[in-house]
């Protein structure tokens, strides 16, 4: 931290400042760290450290502006990283208790899956649901959002690429418990009616509309990677009488493949993450379909397993349902690094031209 | 500073000069513009490329101005002129590769061995199978080499390959392999890759690729090559190699070269065509009569280095 | 000469001419398609009944003779194309993704009926769906293109006309596949059936319209994605039409405006009163405004001061990746694990309550990744020449970064900044865990008024942040779950309503800005 701190730009300090300074960056340092582990160990303490750094830096601030500001921003750029540090350090702390319970059962069991009797939670049946929503959702994000990429990037004249361009964006600007209010109140209701379903809510249901919120995802990182293939690459496509459909099937899309197949696993980690449509649209059971592949069954997911039961849970209860937190951020989390090993090679193969 | 700027003298009375000469011709332009200043050329044969009034604008501004001009087949023409004078403009104009920037607007007459390519219902896909051409930068696409070669022909439809093609009775496994024999032979790279066809085109050097982008392009049998500053991204050796293969084309295609340097103008072309600024035509001669004995002024300052 | 004689075809015209014949054949389907779309999904939201005739025709006779139209024009298309009494330049054939999809639609129908209509089990239907699906697959790749295209699809519609027309699949039939827990019922699956096949046609006849060939394959291709796009912008506008439907109308009742300054909007201005009879949202759109504001006092510091230390201070590295990925991560952690997050972090340290504070600052820690992401692109795409140029007047890195790159940056980082409040304006589920409280409620939480002195540490308190709130997502979540929808549903539309505008309103602001300022940079 420091190392990167000393790389100064400027020289023409005394030593007698340099030396003030170092104190300076001791104090400030101590004092941030204090106030995170006061934080975190006894919160009515923190607002001393607090105080103490608001006042180094604004000490700091006029005396040496520039520095003070590299090391605030230094600062921030550590408390992103922070963040996630946090996330992944309290998830795991708060759901030991149930891994350490359940064992391997609590991915997959014979028996019973759910009993707060029995302190027994297998998050099984939540873990299929998912798997089960998420292939829906990406039979229907994966293509639909490539088209619309493609259509945005390559084919939409000026004018349809001014509507269609914003309205994918709007479209992921629909708040999702919107999506489920509108499949709690309509399509749910649909479904029963004209499909002859016997449930409240069905996994059809559920894996189209995260598809459908899933979409402007993939639409929009696809069409990011589509629309940096440079322009001389089909132009020599075209120049030798290759028609646009041709140049993009065979030169612009194999150009971009690994920037497209990110963007499908981003659409697909959306999917897994999506919680209120799902919440509210599915009967929310701890059961498996029957059968397993029945996807006019009714189940739960991980998300909506942990946002409908977590008001009244305690206990191991509660710690179970950090256990399908945690599953969620693994699995989220795998797909996300997938996804930039795969752009950052692409950057690295095409020399960063791509 | 100001003092430094003052010392040359020479560039800035020279610059006078070409001043004083563009105002006079644009006075005398607006008295009879029928006059120009040079006589057209004349050719033996036909004319590959019939020109006439072309404009071309990119949005409000215009990018040439009345061009008209006759290209002889079977030689190579040069376009040369100073930066931002619309040569390589009139060059896209020919396989009209402006259609695809979305501002630009196209006025006049282009004829392609007598047929007018900016007619409606023109099919480009024909016409560029016909008018082939090769960038500023070379673009292999990311495939490999013997890919980049029968890439053309594969997508229309000449070339087939694969278990499906066999089972029809249609596969031209063999024919591919003479075609990309013939075009890297042609584009002098056969010697330099033909022990690894099949490695990924992005791993040749910079003037291999834009050889291979000229064999790419021969690929589909043009008549026509245009070159859009064929050898600015390549050392002299590499330029060297791609002037001697330009030369070597013209004996069966018809290339039109935008250069921007005068020196290999003269060296391989055996027609020279000026653009100056604001994009209009100054003079179009055989390339010794442009460089020894130009008939507009301004084309000898140009030539001579006078401005530009 | 001798080299160039290798050359296998002959020079085709320059020129393309459509004949009418063939213009006229192939528009027909697409037009069909269309009226086939609009009838057909009526029909699917229960706009029309096949009780009740359409100009005076049945229902299914209109879907019928759509199906016999389509499928006769095709059919037509194909053999003008074959016997070429129209000029076309169909490649030799349609090629392998058109002749598996053929073929899979072949086997699925056979086997369907087979399994489900006959009851035969296991080999004894997947091997005549097996034959067939490769028979249709087999003699489409060696037909010719335009026979390979027309005639399958034609068949096609033909064949489900049949079906109508013969009564095998009419509004009465009902089918429920074994292991499936659902029932397809006529009125459902013949304007479904219609809409598909007639779709396939209208492809079919795209390709056709332009001669079969690469540029026929275009057409083809341009009208599925073409359609996919306009699906889209269907679906949205269907969305917001909905809503703004059944909303309105609950959310702008009893406004009352003047005598003067006198302005009520009870739907927004009111709380949630059952014994004042009040029904209103205005504790949920206070407590969504606090949210916001503690979000963006949170995260836009942090973020952009992260990805300017990013872009101009730190070196490309180890470092740099490693934040890099953790951004990234954080943009794609689902948002009830930052809920899970907030309420092991956050809630024992603030008072062991849920309160609005830690929504705030989950909130602000979900704002985080956006801003950096935006803010930094727009830095990254400050040009160098800026950078350069104020360098060479001898100013400091700072100074430029203040002075230049932050200010050329700055419609950048606004946009982003507005959209990702857009984003988390409408975030549910951690609110849910960390801030929840009773969903209806009667008053607005008074942040600004709560703050208080006390001699103990920390000296300052605000018992409004330390305590629960609503927020209008969570608002709507409490309507569906606590059963308020299922009484009165028109509350349930109308704070939709007054979401989607909140939303939707930092989406519009950002995209007009953004696009505002693109305009003004390339002019």
């Amino acid at each position: 931290m420091s190392n990167t701190l000393q790389r100064g730009d400027q020289s023409e300090i005394d030593e007698g400042d340099d030396r003030r300074e170092s104190l300076l960056r001791l104090v400030a340092g101590a004092s941030l760290g204090g106030s995170l582990l006061t934080f975190l160990v006894a919160p009515w303490l923190t607002v001393f450290f607090v105080i103490a750094f608001l006042a180094v830096v604004g000490y700091g601030w006029f005396a040496y502006q520039e520095r003070t500001a590299k090391g605030l921003m230094f600062l921030a750029t550590v408390s992103t990283a922070l963040v996630l540090v946090l996330i992944i350090a309290f998830l795991f702390i708060r759901s030991l208790p149930a891994f350490g319970h359940m064992g391997l059962e609590i991915l997959y069991t014979d028996g019973d899956f759910w009993s707060r009797a029995n302190d027994w939670y297998s998050l099984y049946p939540a873990i299929w649901g998912t798997g089960l929503t998420t292939i829906l959702a990406t039979i229907v994000a994966a293509p639909l959002g490539i088209a619309s990429a493609i259509f945005i990037s390559e084919i939409a004249p000026p004018w349809a690429h001014e509507i269609v361009k914003p309205a994918v964006e709007t479209l992921a600007g629909i708040p999702s418990i919107v999506y489920g209010f509108i499949g709690f109140t309509i399509i749910n209701g649909y479904m029963m009616d004209n499909f002859g379903l016997t449930s409240i809510g069905s996994i059809v249901v559920v894996g189209v509309v995260v598809g459908l919120m899933a979409l402007p995802t993939v639409a929009s990182v696809a069409e990011d990677a589509i629309a940096s293939v440079p322009d001389h690459m089909k132009d020599g496509a075209a120049a030798i009488g290759a028609t646009k459909w041709q140049t993009i099937k065979s030169v612009t899309i194999p150009a971009s493949f690994s920037g497209v197949s990110a963007a499908v696993l981003l659409g697909v980690g959306r999917a897994v993450g999506e919680t209120m449509a799902a919440t509210v649209i599915l009967g929310n059971v701890m059961e498996l379909p029957e059968p397993l592949y029945n996807v006019f069954g009714n189940t739960v997911t991980l998300t909506s397993l942990i946002a409908s039961q977590y008001g009244n849970s305690h206990g191991l209860h509660r710690e179970a349902l950090f256990a399908a937190g945690v599953i969620l951020f693994i699995t989220v989390m795998a797909l996300s690094v997938t996804a930039q090993v795969i752009e950052a090679r692409v950057k690295r193969n095409l020399g960063g031209d791509l | 500073m100001s003092n430094r700027m003052n010392e040359p003298q020479e560039p800035a009375e020279s610059n006078r000069r070409s001043t004083d000469s563009v105002t006079q011709t644009t006075a005398g332009e607006s008295q009879e513009k029928t006059q120009p200043e040079w006589t057209e050329y004349e050719f033996q044969g036909d004319p590959k490329f019939s020109v006439e009034d072309l404009d071309v604008y990119y949005g409000d501004e215009q990018a040439l101005q009345g061009i008209t001009m006759e290209v002889p087949e079977n030689s190579v023409t040069a376009l040369i002129g100073p930066s931002g004078c619309g040569k390589s403009t009139f060059l896209r104009c020919l396989n009209r590769m402006n259609d695809r920037i979305k501002s630009a607007r196209v006025e006049g007459s282009v004829e392609l061995d007598g047929e007018e390519i900016y007619q409606d219902g023109i099919n480009l896909v024909e016409l560029r199978k016909r008018v082939g051409m090769v960038f500023q930068s070379p673009n292999p696409f990311p495939k490999s080499i013997r890919d980049n070669i029968s890439y053309g022909p594969r997508k229309h439809g000449e070339l087939e390959t694969g278990l499906l093609a066999r089972l029809r009775g249609t596969d031209s496994t063999d024919r591919e392999q003479q075609l990309v024999e013939r075009c890297l032979k042609q584009a002098a790279l056969w010697e330099e890759v033909s022990d690894r066809l099949d490695d990924n085109a992005l791993g040749l050097s910079g003037g291999q690729q834009q050889r291979l982008c000229i064999a790419r392009c021969l690929a589909v049998d043009p008549d026509v090559i245009l070159m859009d500053e064929p050898a600015s991204a390549l050392d002299p050796i590499a330029t060297a190699k791609i002037e001697d293969l330009i030369e070597e084309l013209a004996k069966e295609y018809t290339v039109i070269v935008v250069t921007h340097s005068m020196q290999q103008a003269a060296r391989i072309s055996d027609q020279t065509a000026v653009f100056l600024t604001g994009g209009e035509l100054v003079e179009f001669d055989d390339t010794d009569k442009i460089f020894e004995n130009p008939e507009s002024q301004r084309v000898e300052d140009y030539v001579t280095g006078k401005f530009g | 000469m001798s080299e160039r004689s290798l050359q296998y075809q002959s020079q085709n015209a320059l020129t393309v001419e459509h004949s009418p014949t063939l213009t006229g054949l192939s528009v027909v389907p697409i037009g069909l398609f269309l009226v086939a779309f609009v009838v057909g999904s009526a029909t699917l939201a229960g706009r029309l009944g096949f009780e009740s005739p359409l100009f005076g025709l049945a229902l299914e006779t209109v879907f019928t003779a759509l199906l016999f139209a389509s499928g006769a024009c095709l059919l037509a298309t194909g053999a003008a194309s074959r016997l070429e009494i129209v000029d076309t330049t169909p490649d030799r054939s349609a090629g392998v993704g058109v002749a598996s999809g053929f073929g899979f639609v072949a086997f699925s129908a056979i086997g369907l009926t087979a399994s489900q209509t006959f009851g035969l089990g296991g080999v004894r239907w997947a091997l005549p769906a097996s034959v067939v699906g490769v028979l249709v697959a087999g003699s489409i790749l060696f037909a010719r293109e335009d026979f390979g295209v027309t005639v399958p699809s034609g068949l096609f519609s033909l064949l489900i006309g049949g079906l109508f027309l013969f009564d095998v699949i009419d509004p009465s039939w009902t089918f429920s596949p074994a292991g499936f827990g659902v029932t397809f019922f006529g009125t459902v699956f013949v304007p479904l059936l219609t809409i598909v096949a007639s779709f396939v046609g209208a492809w079919a006849a795209a390709n056709a319209f332009q001669g079969f060939g690469a540029a026929g394959r275009q057409a083809g291709a341009f009208f599925l994605i073409g359609t996919n796009a306009a699906l889209i912008l269907l679906v949205l506008v269907l969305l917001i039409a909905f809503i703004v439907k059944n909303g309105f109308g609950y959310a702008v009742e009893g406004i009352e405006i003047g005598p003067g300054l006198h302005f009520h909007w009870p739907f927004v201005m009111d709380g949630y009163d059952v014994f004042l009879g009040q029904k209103g949202i205005f504790p949920a759109i206070v407590g969504t405004f606090w949210l916001v504001v503690g979000a963006v006092v949170l995260a836009v510091p942090i973020g952009v001061g992260a990805a300017v230390f990013l872009t101009e201070y730190a070196e490309q590295g180890r470092f740099t990746s490693v934040v890099e990925v953790a951004t990234n991560g954080l943009w794609s952690t689902p948002s009830v694990v930052f809920g899970l997050f907030g309420y092991a972090f956050l809630v024992p340290r603030l008072g062991n309550n849920t309160s609005l504070l830690a929504g705030m600052i989950v909130l602000g820690f979900m704002l985080l990744p956006l801003v950096l992401i935006t803010s930094r692109e727009a830095i990254k795409s400050v040009p160098d020449e800026y950078r350069d140029a104020s360098a060479a007047l001898g100013v400091s890195k700072w100074e430029t970064i203040k002075e230049v790159t932050i200010p050329s940056a700055m419609p950048g980082i606004v946009t982003g900044v507005i959209i990702g409040i857009g984003r988390i304006a409408g975030e549910t589920a951690p609110i849910l865990i960390v801030t929840a409280d009773n969903p209806q409620r009667k008053f607005a939480p008074a942040v600004l008024g709560s703050f208080e002195f006390t001699a103990t540490p920390p000296f300052i308190v605000n018992d409004a942040l330390l305590s629960g709130s609503s927020a209008l997502p969570y608002q709507l979540y409490g309507a569906i779950t606590t059963g308020v929808v299922g009484d009165d549903p028109g509350y349930g539309w109308a704070t939709a309503f007054v979401l989607l505008l909140v939303v939707l309103s930092f989406y519009v602001i950002g995209i007009v800005t953004r696009m505002y300022f693109r305009k003004k940079l390339h002019a």
